[in-house]
């Protein structure tokens, strides 16, 4: 299978729809194995929330580096 | 050398021999040898992580890189990390923690079988010797250019002070060094970013002169036909296969992990090193860019950061790099050791010797650090003159990546695959991937193919062989995302 002819455009788009899905399986994750062991309940604690804006500064660094 | 560029160099040599013998008195059994006796929290394991993760080539050969390529190297930090590292903090550390694992081919062996845990465990060993080895040559190298050391000198000197701390503290006295050792990359990396940039006019200097000069270099993905670096390969190679193999399954990587005090405490700092992950091409792809810039006469990429360390930072900073580059390549080589050790005192000894005590463990880990040491001390001038024995290596490991990482998802989310069916995708898959690797394929495509086929064959193959007993599997799998 030849890929070397796939414009560069779609790399833009596979990856903000990769970002898109991995979004949906952060938030899939239960909450119990999210707090497992955790000292409180705090929100800050809540790691899916740290995940969300990992996705974005990549979805920010993407859209700013590609054409 | 400046005065002050020695001071700087004699007192972080100091400083992190005092961190690391301190934590000596911890240990007194090989749970804590090995895990810390689960001590570590988040903010340590996380800033420990980064410092496994930044090694030899991540300096010169990153910043090297981003010279040819431009900022596309940063998809080594960016999307051949960061997504892989999300899900290791929220699927497969909980797993590896319940489990109740030291190591990861620990957890492959209660998944598939004994075979599979030491062939994953020696595999990983023998190409660790040779990297630390690579690594103390890096480093004697450095201190010879630095210092004016003999070869012999620098490799004896960093082995004795990495395995004074590594054997008498274990992997508290490598993680917490590993934290000092990368506050001090990210203090060098930020001076060069400062320095760089004034030297070029400013922020607006510097972009515009990039922007106008090499606009392909700001661009993340490179054409589809790059001979080295294409788009479909880097995003279903590196970001599909490469990268989760390696931070779902490295030994180096998830100690730390499986040494936190909470299993919070072991998500919370992968996702910490991720934060970090976004940051660390300024200290490893800025560089490149500058000299670039700065219109560098050199002969070959590589010396992009050896002419920034030269032509930007003043004397009495360069020390400051000159000891960033150092503890980028003592925090790979003190991880590797500990966990080298670790995977050979318990998961090759364990199954191979049925007698082995597991009260000795302590005493063979250390025994075993140093002689691994030694033996990495032994090699590094091999290594220099015989480079093509670790690239072949390399090569070797991944080629194991694809299988592996297939073994791993469906070991995690099914209960289908079956031991025997593990042990054959994995031998099956290293020969499928060598051969499209033979025939000249990009690696990117070589690691993706061979996932794909070792998929199909471990779902295919645990069809007609006999299925892991039900009830060992109650910690050892997911079922839609709830625990059994």
């Amino acid at each position: 299978m030849d890929l070397s002819h796939l414009p560069l455009s779609w790399a833009n788009y596979l990856s903000i729809m990769g970002f898109v899905c991995l979004l949906v399986l952060v938030w899939l994750v239960p909450r119990n194995i999210v707090y497992e062991d955790a000292p409180d309940q705090s929100r800050w604690r809540d790691i899916r929330l740290w995940a969300t804006i990992l996705i974005a500064f990549q979805v920010l660094l993407y859209g700013l580096f590609t054409r | 050398m400046h005065p002050l560029d020695l001071a700087i160099i004699v007192g972080y040599l100091v400083l992190i021999t005092f961190v690391g013998l301190r934590l000596a008195g911890r240990v007194k059994t090989a749970h804590d040898f090995f895990l810390a006796g689960r001590t570590l929290s988040w903010w340590v394991i996380g800033l420990s992580i980064i410092g496994t993760n930044i090694g030899a080539n991540s300096y010169v050969g990153a910043a090297g890189n981003a010279f040819s390529i431009g900022i596309a190297q940063a998809n080594f930090e960016w999307i051949g990390a960061i997504p892989a590292m999300i899900l290791a903090a929220l699927v497969f550390i909980p797993l590896y923690w319940k489990a109740g694992v030291y190591s990861i081919p620990e957890y492959l062996g209660l998944r598939y079988s004994p075979t599979v845990r030491v062939v994953a465990a020696l595999i990983a060993s023998v190409v660790s010797v040779f990297a630390i080895g690579v690594a103390l040559w890096a480093i004697a190298l450095t201190l010879q250019t630095y210092l004016g050391w003999p070869i012999w000198v620098g490799i004896m000197v960093t082995g004795t002070i990495v395995g004074a701390y590594s054997i008498a503290g274990g992997l508290a006295a490598v993680a917490f060094t590993d934290m000092f050792q990368v506050c001090i990359m990210f203090l060098g990396g930020l001076v060069i970013v400062g320095l760089g940039i004034s030297h070029t006019g400013g922020f607006s200097g510097f972009a515009e002169t990039l922007v106008v000069e090499n606009p392909d270099h700001l661009q993340a993905y490179l054409p589809a036909d790059h001979a080295s670096y294409p788009w479909p390969g880097v995003i279903f190679g590196l970001g599909f296969v490469l990268s989760p193999a390696y931070w779902w399954a490295s030994q180096a990587i998830l100690q730390r992990s499986l040494g936190a005090r909470t299993q919070w405490d072991a998500s919370a700092g992968m996702m910490f090193a991720a934060f970090g992950k976004i940051l660390v091409p300024l200290l490893i792809v800025f560089p490149g860019l500058l000299a670039l810039v700065m219109h560098a006469q050199i002969e070959y990429p590589d010396m992009a950061l050896p002419w920034i360390i030269k032509n930007v930072l003043p004397p009495g900073i360069s020390g400051l790099m000159f000891i960033a580059i150092i503890a980028a390549l003592q925090s790979t080589i003190d991880s590797s050791v500990n966990a080298t050790s670790l995977m050979l005192t318990r998961d090759v000894r364990h199954v191979l010797l049925k007698n082995a005590n597991p009260d000795d463990d302590l005493k063979i880990g250390r025994l075993l650090t140093l002689v691994l040491l030694l033996l990495s001390m032994c090699t590094a001038p091999l290594v220099a003159e015989m480079g093509g024995i670790f690239t072949f290596l390399q090569t070797i490991l991944s080629l194991f990546q694809g299988p592996m990482l297939a073994l791993l998802i469906l070991g995690a989310f099914t209960r289908r695959a079956t031991p025997q069916a593990g042990l054959w995708t994995l031998i099956s898959g290293v020969v499928v991937a060598s051969a499209t690797s033979y025939a000249g394929v990009n690696m990117l495509y070589v690691a993706f193919s061979s996932f794909i086929y070792a998929l199909c064959a471990l779902w295919l193959l645990s069809g007609f062989t006999a299925p892991h007993p039900e009830k060992d599997l109650s910690k050892l799998t997911y079922v839609l995302w709830r625990r059994n």
